[in-house]
């Protein structure tokens, strides 16, 4: 392990376009390096990082169109600028979806999360990224978009597709993603989400839980759980959401969910910690969340 | 004109006069430096533990447009330096650790600078490397050092009385075996030099030491100049903390880059550098047998050390100097016997850092007497006051305890935080069902409180002048690394001498102007650099007064200095305005200045061979209370309540005091409970703060200090040293305040959720398997 930055390509342009349509011809040739915050791409560009940056930058923090939350005919959307922050302090998730606000509140630093957007979390493909967790649980979509043959096309995305390994998705170099929507949350839906450390915020995430689920009379229904950092994505812990399904919540089922949740996930060790604590926060996360005692 | 009453600074709360400047971002501190014509050097770093350098090619580094010096070790004089004298600017033939220096440039920018060290090209060998120094001691293993036979590196022993007599009258024996791991200072400002040389051959060095005059006496040797021809200037820094009291081969490097491209060099670390090449904190496996009577009487310590010395010797192997002070005097200890070995091998190694082995000690025998106090059914007050010494003793090292209040400090913190009665409350509940189990836990030590005489002198010199307008500079040796020496200088020679605090500068930053003093460390500057300050400024009063006497008529002990007024002494009525009296002797027939010098050397010895000297002029207690909270499902600690009782001598500025022991008391907590820097075969896995993790504001607990006044008869004003104890002392409490609260000792700090949470997990195991 030598000390001395590697190599990194030098850039041969900059460009700042403040519409999505001026943003994805600047890409179309899948040429460029998207900077959106910055709060990752900084770091790994940087002499020494592990990502040389293509020729050309193209920073789409002004595209104003890709910021804030809506909502319509029952579906929400979160466009991909939207700051960690304004997530934390949107009203609207506030009410209809408060794990998501939730899980922004436990995320780095106040200065982190003013620049850092939900895009770049999700584009940036770490197994850690803490917003994914919760966008999982709740079936979200990505919409991506390019430009081809002269115009604006689109293509949704489950999230659960996008990801391939660490650092990896399904998204073309020319392809910008534009928005997150998911379907508004039934009333009876509850969702919760829990990240390990001492010190939440500013903690590059251990492990990472969220869970969502119908509960009727007691029954659990539609049953998600997502489950950070203890693979080569954030994953969905599909054992322990069938076993779960229609199930009512005793200590028994929250032990034998919680153990099949750390079956669905595929930890390793490393520096931060072992596979074996990885897996047994897993199990402790999981009974607390079904136990809907989220606030650890 | 109304009359003036006495008042006294002492004790009150005062700002640090950097502070303004430095909390609105005006301060320039070295890492922003810039001087004309200046060129920035960086340091090729082997990477690797340990390895032969077969061949080095600097071609293409040195043709590359911009860079002005590339050197290797081919290209220095072979001279060695350090501690040990075992370490080198640049090193050839082979290198030792990850840190070590193959090559250095200079070149026009940092950027450029990565970029030569990109065309550098080395070839390596690599050798079988050893990184645990129990292994580095067997036969066989690899060879560090050539002349260093058994990879020794130093070793101390200290015995006293029969241990074994007293083992075999011992009612009960306890026998643990301690790691204490890497930290790191995690200084805000990574490591940063300035090196420029004029024409003849003489050397101005921007330095963050913390100990200018013998950094010139350490320096030379590295670069075959004359110590006296190095000129130390200390612009301000972003702390230091133990790390900057040794030279360290990116200072020498630089200066020779200097040498070299005849330009002023600056070579500042990148947080990742500093992560790996800045000294750790000295980890040691500490081996401690405790023996004590049924009544609670500690009878003898039995312990033996091994220290991993890494690849070269700076401070960190010498930290027995302080560890057996510790084992030694830390309660009263009539049979001792200790032993301690530094071994090589190919790690990082450590320097000196705030508690010096104490924190490390502290750990044992702290935890030991709670271990002891349970074992023999006692509460641990009862236990520790029945140990704990009394003004007068003198400890099997010969420190003299006076003004020794330990047993106040312990009585006060056991009252303040009711710790009997909820100690054995939490132990009551501890098998009891629930998630969330409460714990409190105490722990002591001792520390020296009068500096610490482990070179030739302790002294400090002080010089003072006042001007026509009555402002005085005091010129000191002492260094302001944060620490807040300027704060009580001023307020020592403000109370002195009458005037305002706010018309008095100090000059500290530059060894050509000020007098020798011999660092920031021992927790020794306000006592000696205080004491010294005090001394001069009673020169300079006690020639104010005679000229007022004169004038006034009055005999000078009639008299006072009030407010920037000479007053009469009984009743405070003003005679005359100080800068009028000042010129007035300036400005007569037999003209006088006001300038006056001291040099304050402690009424301490050092040690003789067999370790034993009344080392410091003056000794201090501290007293910590952790109330903890554990989920024993995650293995979180949270603390609730800290609790501080320190025996400080005397409040001086109580600003400051706070300051200094809730930042010292927030190092201690980090070093209980997050911090550790991971070395896995030589290397550093966790070089970032997103890796190595100190506390935040959010996880630094509610504190509650207590200072308790001794009145030292030595230090100024009756103050000691405090510095230090604040950082000892709350690891153990916190591992006590767990034991407290989930029945498990940990021997290994950093007690982090993963290693609690594997421990409750293993022993709740246990237990189902016996059921
Ligand atoms: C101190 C610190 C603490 C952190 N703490 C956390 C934490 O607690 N939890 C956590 O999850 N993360 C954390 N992070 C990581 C980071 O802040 C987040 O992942 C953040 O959401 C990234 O968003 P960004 O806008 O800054 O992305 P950028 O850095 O701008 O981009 C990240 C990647 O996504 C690409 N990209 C960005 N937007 C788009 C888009 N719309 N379309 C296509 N590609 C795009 C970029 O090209 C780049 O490859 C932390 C980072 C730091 C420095």
């Amino acid at each position: 392990m030598s000390q001395v930055p590697k190599e990194s390509a030098p850039l041969e342009g900059y460009a700042a376009p403040s519409t999505v349509e001026e943003a994805l011809r600047l890409i179309a040739d899948g040429d460029a390096t998207i900077l959106a915050g910055g709060t990752d791409l900084m770091l790994q560009t940087k002499p020494g990082g592990r990502l040389p940056y293509r020729r050309k930058l193209v920073n789409i923090r002004r595209i104003s169109e890709l910021r804030g939350v809506s909502e319509k005919d029952g579906r929400m959307s979160i466009g991909a600028l939207t700051t960690i922050t304004d997530i934390d302090n949107n009203d609207l998730l506030n009410t209809v979806t408060p794990v998501l606000p939730q899980t922004a509140n436990c995320f780095a630093s106040s200065q982190i999360r003013n620049a850092g957007t939900v895009g770049g979390n999700i584009c940036n493909a770490s197994p850690a990224g803490d917003m994914i967790v919760p966008l999982l649980v709740l079936d979200a979509e990505v919409e991506l978009s390019a430009w081809t043959n002269g115009a604006v096309t689109t293509r949704l995305v489950s999230l659960d597709k996008f990801f391939t390994g660490p650092g990896r998705t399904i998204k073309q170099p020319n392809e910008l993603l534009t928005r997150i929507v998911f379907a508004r949350p039934d009333k009876k839906l509850f969702a919760g989400y829990i990240k390990s450390g001492p010190r939440p915020a500013l903690e590059i995430s251990t492990v990472s839980a969220a869970l969502s689920a119908i509960r009727d009379n007691g029954k659990l229904s539609r049953v998600r759980i997502a489950l950070g950092a203890v693979g080569p994505t954030v994953l969905r812990a599909v054992k322990a959401e069938a076993y779960l399904e229609g199930k009512t919540v005793t200590a028994q089922v929250a032990a034998e969910a919680a153990r099949l949740a750390a079956e669905d996930a595929s930890p390793i060790d490393d520096v931060r910690a072992t596979a074996w604590y990885r897996r047994h926060l897993i199990q402790v996360y999981i009974k607390r969340l079904l136990e809907n005692d989220s606030q650890g | 004109m109304e009359p003036i009453a006495k008042k006294s600074l002492i004790g009150q709360r005062v700002p640090k006069p950097d502070a303004p400047d430095k909390a609105t971002g005006r301060t320039t501190y070295i890492n922003d430096m810039v001087l004309p014509k200046m060129l920035y050097g960086k340091i090729l770093h082997a990477g690797r533990p340990h390895a032969l350098i077969k061949n080095i090619d600097v071609s293409a580094a040195k043709a590359l447009p911009g860079v002005h010096a590339v050197l290797t070790a081919a290209d220095v004089p072979e001279m060695f330096f350090g501690v040990g004298r075992d370490n080198r600017p640049l090193k050839g033939g082979k290198v030792r650790c990850v840190r070590d220096e193959v090559a250095a440039v200079a070149a026009e920018s940092e950027e450029l600078c990565d970029e030569a060290l990109r065309l550098i090209k080395v070839e390596y060998e690599d050798l079988p490397a050893v990184f645990d120094p129990a292994e580095g001691a067997k036969e066989g293993a690899p060879l560090i050092h050539d002349n260093k036979p058994g990879n020794r590196s130093l070793a101390y022993q200290f015995k006293h009385g029969d241990v074994a007599a007293a083992e075999a009258s011992s009612d009960v024996v306890i026998d643990s075996v301690f790691n204490v791991h890497y930290v790191t200072h995690c200084c805000m400002g990574t490591s940063c030099v300035i090196a420029d040389f004029d024409c003849d051959g003489k050397l101005t060095i921007y330095s963050q030491t913390q100990y200018p005059y013998n950094f010139k006496m350490d320096l030379a040797p590295a670069l075959g100049i004359h110590p006296g021809d190095i000129r130390v200037i200390q612009p301000p820094v972003g702390g230091a903390f133990g790390s900057k009291l040794d030279v360290y081969p990116f200072e020498p490097v630089c200066a020779l880059l200097a040498q070299a491209a005849r330009r002023p060099v600056k070579l500042t670390f990148s947080r990742e550098e500093e992560f790996i090449n800045a000294p750790t904190r000295q980890p040691v496996r500490i081996h401690m047998r405790t023996g004590a009577k049924k009544d609670g009487t500690l009878t003898f310590r039995k312990v033996d050390c091994l220290l991993n010395n890494g690849a070269y010797t700076s401070w960190g192997p010498t930290v027995p100097f302080v560890m057996m002070r510790t084992f030694s005097s830390h309660f009263r200890v009539p049979n001792v016997d200790i032993d301690c070995r530094a071994i090589y091998t190919n790690n990082p190694y450590a320097g000196s850092f705030r508690g010096y082995g104490n924190v490390q000690a502290t750990y044992a025998t702290s935890i030991h007497a709670d271990m002891m106090a349970e074992k023999l059914g006692m509460d641990l007050l009862t236990f520790s006051l029945k140990n704990a010494q009394k003004s007068g003793e003198v400890t099997p090292q010969g420190a003299r305890l006076n003004e020794c209040v330990f047993a106040e400090c312990l009585q006060k913190a056991a009252d303040v935080t009711d710790f009997t009665a909820k100690h054995a409350r939490y132990a009551a509940e501890r098998n009891k069902p629930g998630r969330i189990k409460r714990g409190i836990g105490m722990a002591s030590s001792i520390h020296n409180a009068g500096g610490a005489k482990i070179h030739k002198s302790d002294g400090c010199g002080t010089m003072i002048k006042l001007d026509d307008y009555a402002r005085a500079t005091v010129i000191t040796g002492a260094s302001e690394i944060g620490q807040g020496i300027d704060a009580v200088i001023c307020q020592v020679v403000a109370e002195e001498l009458g005037i305002p605090m706010s018309d008095i500068t100090i000059v500290n930053n530059d060894s050509a102007i000020a007098p020798w003093d011999v660092g920031v460390h021992a927790s020794r500057t306000t006592f000696i650099a205080g004491n010294a300050a005090q001394r001069a400024a009673r020169k300079a009063r006690e020639q104010m007064l005679n000229a007022a006497s004169k004038r006034a008529n009055m005999p000078a002990d009639a008299l006072d200095l009030r407010e920037g007024w000479v007053v009469h002494d009984s009743d405070g009525t003003p005679v005359l305005k100080i800068d009028k009296l000042l010129r007035e002797m300036h400005f007569s027939r037999e003209p006088e200045l006001v300038m006056v010098s001291e040099y304050y050397e402690p009424p301490s010895e050092p040690e003789n061979k067999e370790h034993v000297g009344d080392m410091s002029a003056a000794y201090s207690h501290a007293v910590h209370v952790a109330e903890v909270e554990v989920d024993t499902e995650t293995g979180e600690i949270r603390i609730v309540k800290f609790t501080s009782v320190q025996d400080v001598g005397r409040v001086i500025n109580e600003m400051g005091l706070e300051a200094q022991l809730e930042g010292g008391i927030v190092m201690g907590i980090g070093y209980a409970l997050s911090e550790e820097l991971k070395i896995v075969n030589g290397q550093v896995r966790n070089p970032s703060f997103r890796d190595y993790k100190v506390l935040t504001a959010p996880e630094i607990p509610p504190m509650e200090l207590h200072f308790i006044e001794s009145h030292s008869s030595t230090g100024p004003m009756g103050a000691k040293g405090i510095a230090e104890l604040p950082t000892i002392v709350p690891a153990p409490a916190i591992a006590n305040a767990v034991y407290n609260a989930i029945g498990i000792r940990f021997f290994d700090p950093p007690m982090t959720p993963e290693k609690v949470a594997r421990a409750i997990w293993e022993r709740d195991s246990k237990l189902a398997a016996a059921e």
